[in-house]
């Protein structure tokens, strides 16, 4: 043979792998077909899948199901201890803490510090305009007043303990998305740009996305009923149709939480803040970049439940971080603002208390839920008053990255 | 599961667009080949408890699988039929709203040349640039690894002397 002959074989080769490196199916063909093959599987095949992937929870979660079913028997009871909470979540609106135990405990790593260095939280800007990683101030509603505010403590904040458990858990894949959706009984449609899938049941469509880096927000599903959902007869109200929506799809929170409702119309909001244990102080409530405590959000329409959104559940470990002092919180805290109390035309706030809380620190392959101390006090601008909140990474400066 | 077998889910997505390649090759139209994907990888997902990866590469059973659902799709349409589909097939027939992919256009007369190669011709160029190696060729084509080379290199040459003819 040629040298012309094989370079023009050779070419004819490349075009043969171009030819076939670019011929694919017409978009969406890969997941019309997944669903179609996901919907043609026997029913027996999906019982098992659905039965497989509640046992992975199981696995994953050793504490789900039990949780499960007692938060169901205290539904179904209609026992539960009602503790009306003074703090609401919105002008007029109706508010009623609940607290329910949940006994999932993550893996604990017993050497101190055993996750390394650890990414500092990124808190919301403040309106001081503190910088992060230090501490930062919000005030609610904080769009309502965004001046400089200066600061004093007159609180007592007693922290006993010297080191705080960090959590950490692993970013899902897609097929941690397929598992949880199929023990839903939902198949996949699509993945949509910026989630790890989208699927649907006959009754409700399921959307799961992964860790969002900013604002952080750890991975979550989405329910959203396709038909209109039945109204739930359940004596307890609005947080025990939330739980019973829950409950009936395998969604009832695993963790400790205290419930709230923000009633606004017909439509109430349910909400389950989360919150994780830590020996020796309690409970410590996850709070978003701005101290907010977040966890599950149930929408009712009356009796009927229009949406839910919460963490999709993971398997989490824990190791001990030594933390700052209470003196170094507080001395962190007032340092946040650069105006001095008494400055002319400067409103002071008087923080008041502090706790222990729990911020997301989304860093890729694995993100962490840290502590942080968050002080709360009020001020007074024109006769309104206004709450203003201090987050403080409570970490050892010494044990983080950045 | 197996502990060497990978989700099923890993495979549909890593090898879909070869195997859908592969058919398009054999096939006239991007409809038959949709349809002869789908039955691909139905079949596989049934199939798939059974599958030994100490036997065989997942490539490698795939495509044992697609091409046995070609032939199955040739053999129900009749000869007639496919030699009239492979003749009838002319690259800008093909749907492409665009219009501007002319390079897509000449990938698609390339392989309109190779559906109409002699059919061991057309199964080793189509098998081996899907991504196999002529070891897995020639289990596919129960030949030794050096009768899939010289059968893939004949069929190259084939094709060089057909886009040849039609082009002088």
């Amino acid at each position: 043979m040629s040298e012309p002959e094989d370079l023009e074989l050779e070419a004819l080769q490349r075009q043969l792998d171009d030819a076939f490196e670019t011929t694919r199916p017409r978009p969406g063909f890969e997941d019309e077909l997944w669903t179609r093959m996901q919907a043609r599987r026997p029913a027996g095949t999906r019982l098992r899948d659905a039965w497989l992937g509640l046992v992975q929870g199981i696995r994953e979660v050793p504490a789900v199901p039990l949780a499960a079913v007692a938060g169901l028997l205290v539904v179904v009871l209609g026992a539960g201890v009602l503790v009306y909470s003074g703090v609401g979540r919105g002008g007029g609106a109706a508010s009623i803490a609940q607290n329910r135990q949940a006994g999932a405990q993550p893996a604990a790593l017993s050497s101190p510090g055993a996750f390394g260095q650890l990414p500092s939280p990124r808190f919301a800007a403040a309106p001081t305009g503190a910088s992060a990683p230090g501490p930062v101030q919000s005030g609610t509603p904080s769009a309502d007043y965004a001046g400089q505010v200066a600061l004093t403590w007159t609180g007592k904040l007693d922290l006993t303990i010297s080191t705080a458990p960090v959590f950490r858990y692993h970013e899902p894949s897609t097929n941690t998305a397929d598992q949880f959706a199929t023990a839903l009984g939902a198949v996949l449609v699509s993945r949509p740009a910026g989630y790890l899938g989208s699927y649907q049941t006959t009754d409700f469509s399921v959307r799961v996305r992964g860790t969002v880096q900013s604002p952080a927000r750890e991975p979550t599903y989405t329910v959203l009923p396709i038909t209109s959902s039945a109204s739930i007869d359940a004596a307890g109200g609005p947080v025990d149709v939330a739980l019973v929506f829950l409950a009936e799809r395998s969604l009832a929170p695993s963790w400790q939480y205290t419930s709230n409702v923000v009633v606004s119309g017909d439509v109430s909001q349910v909400l389950l803040d989360r919150q994780f244990g830590v020996t020796g102080y309690g409970y410590a409530y996850l709070v978003d970049g701005n101290g907010r405590r977040y966890g599950i959000e149930v929408d009712l329409n009356g009796m009927r439940p229009i949406s839910a959104t919460g963490p999709l559940t993971l398997s989490i470990d824990s190791a001990q971080y030594p933390i700052i002092s209470a003196d170094q919180a507080v001395r962190s805290a007032l340092a946040s603002t650069q105006v001095s109390a008494g400055a002319p035309g400067v409103p002071t706030a008087t923080l008041t208390s502090a706790e222990l809380v729990y911020s997301l620190v989304a860093a890729g392959d694995h993100s962490f839920y840290e502590p942080s101390i968050l002080f709360s006090g009020t001020f007074t601008v024109n006769g309104t008053t206004y709450v203003k909140r201090v987050l403080v990474p409570a970490i050892d400066p010494t044990y983080r990255s950045s | 599961m197996v502990a060497d077998r990978p989700p099923f889910e890993d495979l549909y997505r890593a090898y879909l667009g070869r195997i859908y390649a592969y058919v398009r090759a054999q096939v006239g139209t991007s409809a038959d080949a949709e349809d002869i994907t789908a039955q691909v990888f139905m079949n596989a997902y049934q199939a798939y408890a059974r599958f030994e990866a100490r036997n065989t590469t997942p490539a490698a059973w795939l495509f044992r699988i697609a091409r046995n659902a070609t032939l199955d799709h040739f053999r129900a349409h009749g000869r007639r039929e496919r030699l009239r589909r492979t003749i009838e097939h002319q690259p800008v027939a093909e749907e492409d709203p665009s219009g501007v992919a002319e390079e897509r256009i000449q990938y698609r007369a390339l392989l309109a040349r190779v559906a109409q190669l002699p059919e061991r011709q057309r199964e080793a160029i189509s098998l081996r640039h899907s991504g196999l190696s002529f070891e897995e060729v020639g289990v596919l084509l129960k030949c030794t690894e050096d009768a899939a080379k010289m059968l893939y290199h004949r069929a190259v040459k084939a094709l060089k002397e057909a886009v040849e003819e039609e082009t002088a």
